[in-house]
């Protein structure tokens, strides 16, 4: 009886911790948006975006944004690396995928790996917000252009949005956390995660 | 007084101290990697009965690089080091296809210690010099590193003979612990 008042008390008052997934190729500007994120949430100095690194690994971001708490997973981009993405997935509340809006060159790998992202059944129903990044480039091309560019056919049944951001100068950026967080909180995604979370135990409590 | 003034002093100019463990199987080449960031030479070692401790000064940081033996028999002590630690290096020979379950196992044993929780880690695929060593790819499938969600991870690869890849890493080392860490 205990356990069933706890659990309920539990649901309700524990803020959820919500995983969100930067995927891309390499160079996109995972690392840095990452960093802006934290500066901008955090108020912490954040890295100069010259002192960033190709990552060949993980890199986690945690902020608070209205009573909720996100975690954040930046994975190394380059081709060797992005098969760990998919070890990831399952945990994921949502993803988001970052482009280098001013490389068209690279337009076409980005497609397929983006493509690739979505047929996977461990990200079934998880929101996806694709981010035409490097705004502060004046070669970069626009949010729309960019869904033109890439046409995909497989958004239809997903919640997705397409976002000019700047993970230099941080345009975009807050607009793209607020509408993260307004639709895990309302996704079928989130909802399963937490069944799931519920049904396996102490080891999730 | 002194103490204080020191740790002022530090602060304003950015000069962090950063305590380090150098972890991993025996003959993986640890102590190898400790003197080439050290002192930039080769130096020929002997298997390490306890430890070996230095300083690296690099990119503002002083590193305090703690590298212990790596021997089956030794291997319980490492706990004694772990408190107070900001960050593991992880050392595997790539070459040593045989016993890269064990390198796994030891190092899940390593994350799962309560002292190293705010830890971040930093893993050498080392002996790339070697024919048959496995890439970074690999090394990361077998450690099954995607295991590892709450805190930062990378892994370069290296050659502690030649000299490749361990400033690279430091590099990484320097930025995620100034940029907050785990």
């Amino acid at each position: 009886m205990f356990s069933l008042f706890y659990g309920l008390w539990k649901y309700l008052f524990t803020k959820t911790e919500y995983h969100v997934l930067i995927l891309g190729i390499d160079k996109a500007g995972k690392s840095t948006f990452l960093e802006k994120l934290k500066s901008i949430y955090l108020n912490t100095e954040s890295l100069p975006p010259d002192r960033i690194v190709p990552t060949v690994g993980l890199n986690i971001g945690r902020i608070e944004v209205s009573n909720t708490k996100l975690v954040f997973w930046d994975l190394g981009g380059q081709p060797g690396l992005r098969s760990i993405w998919e070890k990831y997935y399952e945990e994921a509340h949502a993803v988001v995928f970052v482009i280098d809006a001013a490389s068209p060159s690279r337009f076409e790998d980005s497609k397929s790996s983006l493509e690739k992202v979505l047929r996977n059944e461990d990200l079934q129903g998880a929101p996806l917000l694709i981010l035409a990044n490097k705004q502060d480039l004046a070669e970069a091309v626009s949010a729309d252009e960019l869904a033109r560019y890439l046409d995909l056919k497989k958004l239809d049944e997903r919640v997705y949005m397409f976002e000019a951001v700047s993970a230099y100068d941080g345009l975009g950026i807050k607009e793209s956390v607020e509408w993260l967080v307004e639709v895990m909180e309302r996704s079928k995604r989130t909802e399963m995660l937490r069944v799931r979370a519920g049904v396996t135990g102490p080891a999730s409590a | 007084m002194g103490i204080l003034f020191s740790r002022m002093f530090s602060s304003l100019f950015g000069n962090k101290e950063a305590r380090i463990l150098v972890l991993g199987l025996d003959n993986a080449g640890k102590t190898t990697i400790l003197y080439r960031l050290q002192m930039g030479e080769v130096v020929s070692t002997i298997p390490t009965i306890g430890f070996n401790v230095e300083t690296v000064q690099y990119n503002n940081i002083k590193f305090q690089v703690w590298d212990l033996g790596g021997q089956t028999s030794i291997r319980p002590y490492w706990r004694c080091y772990f408190p107070n630690t900001q960050a593991i290096i992880y050392v595997v020979d790539s070459s040593d296809t045989d016993r890269l379950v064990i390198a796994k196992e030891e190092f899940h044993a390593i994350l799962e210690e309560e002292e190293l929780k705010g830890a971040v880690v930093l893993i050498f695929a080392n002996k790339q010099d070697l024919p048959g060593a496995l890439d970074d790819a690999a090394i990361t499938e077998a450690l099954e590193l995607h295991k590892i969600k709450s805190r930062q991870w990378a892994i370069f690869k290296t050659s502690a003979i030649k000299g490749e890849g361990l400033f690279e890493g430091l590099d990484w080392l320097s930025n995620t612990l100034k940029s907050g860490g785990g």
